[in-house]
């Protein structure tokens, strides 16, 4: 479609500016591997101490957190700019978006390349891969074509959030994207097994922000883990409401902008 | 059918009446106050299409906010804005290809990328054709001057290098209608004349044009249509020379001398002139209306009295008509007669 | 030192504005601590692991805490854009130690940190339950240990934005910075749980006195011999840096006019 066509030419721009800071962009790479690496020998070390946690083994777990850095990952390599909206608004930049012919959300999100996002994609893609081959599952084509389904829609439903709470900058007055940036932090906790936190926490990451269908939900179906291993097939209806309800946020958002101007 | 229509455009903006520091922000989650202001207040605007339109006012007036309810950014409180007939924001596809907007504190270059990728991501945009693009690119080149800075990043140009290049990013897609807020504003001399030449070149072309800007010598020799805008209303709307000549006619003749001559006989022969001794006793000013007396009889008329040096004529500017305007000396109604 | 004092009390006193900031930073501590208690309280429920039983992993994971606060929050990104936005030139010429001013900045913040630690641990005593304080000798050490733990952290941060004389992308050095420190600090898992070879590193990097050591004083898990090793250790690094620091420093300085902003 022309829509998507558009879109990564508007991303490939970006491109050639990133070659010209090789040396930016290979530490922003390898300091985003650093911290996988980091995840992972702290597994490995918590790990050691158990052979599981709630029926988590570190395989699951690694899958958990290699699922949060792929969606991630494709967050930041895709879709980037979408951190710089608060800024944007801010600085009334949105005036001109309004007058070209290209949906808002995306002429916002396409601002800005994120070579983290290919360090997390790999890593994130290695970790699940690795997770993978170490646990039983039975692969029937049901299986792969589930998985993929599982996949894709974890990582629309990390999209969705990044496009919500960044949306929320249309309400508040700062040129940073404060509310997004701390969510994404509580992010970080679905990278371990639901079970372990308290209810309140369970029900925040399960349906306020849910986190956990990204990472907890879709893995503990596919590993048969858990006992509500079974919410793992709703991932994909999560992910439809979570990409409505992001795109009404913005709407709203965009609407408040054109009345309310800046 | 005009190309934009606006019909009792109103504008009004509530901004939450909150006292100073933390403890006016928690006042006000109790106590909700709110101030309106009314940024534009039913304004009636029709322009036809291939016209220069000057839009006019002191700083707050309203002139920005107008801007962006005629191209979409902003929806109106009241009253409605049509482009080409179309909705700003219902049909705000469609409308986007027949605007462009020079917003002249903004740019809307990326600021990583050198000028020439901007411009052409922006063609991909809009869709222009590879072959039509590189014509009008050439176009722009001829007056702009952009071959030079094509290559200069975003974030590296300076003013004047970028409003030449926001020039044709706003242009890049050949609209029909353009806005150009305040376009020349820290501009220096050379670039402004350039950038004055190219507005006169796009609207030989027949691109309808809304100029706000405060500096009023790029709407001279420019807009035929003069429209001022004063807290929200539209005071005047009318054509510029017309103003001009109303108001603006009286001229000033300033001669040196080569010998101090008698005031009283000057002034005896230049009736309905007033004749007065400028910086030195052999400078004088003439002042006269244009309308009863030529600047030619005026010289004439001095020079069969005693010998000149030299001579200088200050012409009427619309900058002294608004500028009375402002001050409230000069009160124009709607067609532009004044009091 | 007058310079010094006043610069302090500015940082004090404008660190309410950077509130959000703050509790940014604060974020992703906290976000730590709330994942690390969860997971060790199901780990440690039923027995004790490598010497740590619940209430003791508690109790470290909330020094762990209150160590990752300290000085991270105002300190960062302000030095790192100073640098980048070239208003360093602006500091060159003042009649002041850069290295200096910077420590002066980071201990004005502090008030406020301290206070988001108080409630932060306050919170988690209420919820959890207390925790068991050491005895005095350990108690003082602690304290030692902790103060050592302000200069160290902020030499650590420091000398990492000095790395924005060298690069522009500031986060990256950052990222890689948060993460290495995270692990061998001990605040992502104490070293002990780490192999071998890692965990002596890390007790021998200057990134153990970050956390470990601390916590393990107040754990009381080190006797006295030991603990005053660890603190000397601290001090040590925290002579090692500072001196580092302004071979760095001169390094810089000779990049900066050499190349300009």
């Amino acid at each position: 479609m022309r829509t998507v066509r558009l879109y990564l030419r508007l991303l490939g721009a970006h491109f050639r500016s990133l070659m010209e800071y090789e040396t930016d962009f290979l530490i922003l790479a390898v300091a985003t591997v650093l911290m996988q690496v980091v995840n992972i020998v702290f597994l490995a070390a918590l790990f050691k101490t158990v052979p599981a946690i709630n029926g988590w083994t570190f395989w699951s777990v690694l899958m958990m957190f290699g699922a949060v850095a792929l969606a991630e990952g494709v967050g930041s390599l895709f879709f980037d700019g979408m951190w710089q909206l608060a800024w944007h608004i801010n600085r009334g930049q949105l005036d001109y978006y309004l007058v070209r012919p290209y949906p808002v959300a995306l002429q916002s999100s396409s601002a800005a390349i994120g070579i983290n996002g290919l360090s997390n994609v790999i890593m994130g893609s290695l970790m699940i891969g690795a997770g993978l081959t170490h646990v039983d599952i039975a692969w029937t084509p049901w299986r792969v074509l589930l998985g993929v389904v599982l996949l894709i829609s974890s990582i629309v439903i990390k999209l969705s959030i990044n496009l919500a709470t960044n949306a929320v900058s249309f309400w508040l007055a700062s040129p940073t994207p404060l509310f997004a940036f701390a969510m994404h932090q509580v992010g970080d906790l679905a990278r371990f097994p639901l079970s372990v936190y308290p209810m309140a926490l369970k029900a925040v990451l399960g349906m306020a922000l849910p986190f956990a269908f990204i990472s907890f939900f879709p893995v503990a179906y596919l590993l048969e883990t858990g006992q509500s291993a079974w919410l793992g097939l709703l991932t994909p209806l999560v992910a439809a409401y979570c990409a409505g309800a992001a795109a009404l946020i913005f709407k709203r958002g965009l609407r408040r902008y054109e009345s309310a101007g800046n | 059918m005009p190309i934009v229509e606006a019909r009792a455009l109103t504008k009004v903006f509530r901004r939450p009446d909150k006292g100073p520091g933390l403890a006016g922000s928690v006042k006000h989650l109790f106590a909700r106050r709110f101030q309106d202001k009314v940024a534009v207040d039913h304004v009636d605007l029709s322009i036809g299409a291939g016209e220069a339109v000057a839009y006019v006012g002191p700083n707050g007036a309203g002139k920005s906010t107008t801007v962006k309810l005629l191209s979409g950014i902003l929806v109106p409180t009241e009253g409605e804005v049509r482009i080409d007939g179309l909705h700003p924001q219902r049909d705000r596809m469609t409308v986007a290809h027949r605007i462009g907007v020079l917003f002249g504190q903004r740019t809307q270059l990326w600021w990583d990328l050198p000028v020439s990728e901007s411009l052409a991501v922006l063609r991909d945009i809009y869709g222009v054709d590879h072959a039509t693009y590189r014509k009008r690119l050439a176009r722009f080149d001829e007056v702009l001057e952009l071959g030079e800075i094509l290559p200069v990043m975003g974030r590296k140009l300076s003013l004047g290098q970028r409003m030449r290049a926001d020039l044709a990013a706003a242009l890049v897609h050949g609209p029909q209608v353009v806005y150009l807020d305040e376009p020349t504003i820290g501009l220096d001399l050379a670039v402004k004349d350039r950038v004055r030449e190219f507005f006169r070149g796009i609207r030989d072309e027949g691109t309808t044009v809304m100029l706000t800007s405060h500096d009023l010598a790029d709407i001279e020799g420019f807009c035929r249509r003069l429209v001022i805008i004063d807290n929200g209303r539209i005071i005047f709307d009318g054509d510029l020379e017309a103003v001009k000549d109303r108001f603006a006619r009286e001229r000033i003749l300033h001669v040196e001398t080569a010998r101090p001559a008698p005031l009283e006989t000057l002034r005896a022969s230049l009736p309905g002139a007033q004749v007065t001794v400028d910086d030195s006793a052999v400078r004088y000013a003439v002042r006269f209306d244009r309308f009863t007396m030529t600047a030619g009889q005026a010289v004439t008329a001095l020079a069969g009295l005693t010998e000149l040096v030299d001579f200088r004529v200050d012409e009427p500017s619309i900058e002294d008509v608004i500028r009375r305007v402002y001050s409230g000396e000069l009160v124009l109604d709607g067609t532009g007669t004044g009091r | 030192m007058k310079g010094y004092r006043a610069l302090t009390r500015a940082t004090a006193r404008a660190a309410l504005t950077y509130r959000f900031n703050l509790l940014l930073g604060l974020g992703a501590v906290l976000v730590q601590l709330v994942a690390l208690l969860a997971v060790w309280r199901v780990i440690l429920g039923q027995s004790s692991v490598n010497g740590f039983t619940w209430p003791q992993m508690r109790a470290y994971l909330l020094v762990a805490f209150a160590a990752g606060t300290v000085v991270s929050v105002l300190g960062d990104f302000r030095m790192a854009f100073r640098i980048l936005d070239g208003d360093v030139a602006l500091d060159l010429v003042k009649p002041i130690d850069y290295q200096k001013a910077r420590l002066a900045e980071a201990i004005g913040g502090l008030w406020i940190e301290v206070i988001l630690i108080a409630v932060v641990v306050g919170a988690a005593l209420v919820i959890g339950g207390g925790v068991d304080v050491p005895a005095g000798p350990a108690l003082a050490l602690f304290a030692v240990s902790m103060l050592l733990l302000v200069p160290l952290k902020f030499l650590i941060v420091y000398v990492s934005t000095l790395a924005c004389f060298w690069t522009q992308n500031y986060t990256g050095v950052q990222w890689a910075r948060l993460a290495v420190v995270n692990l061998l600090s001990g605040a992502l898992i104490p070293l002990v749980y780490l192999p071998g070879w890692l965990a002596a590193v890390a007790q021998w990097s200057p990134f153990a006195g970050l956390t470990s050591t601390p916590a393990l004083i107040f754990l009381g898990q080190v006797d006295p011999l030991h603990g005053l090793t660890l603190v000397a250790v601290q001090l040590g690094w925290v002579v090692v840096l500072w001196f580092g620091a302004r071979l760095v420093w001169r390094a810089a300085l000779r990049r900066l006019t050499v190349n300009g902003g």
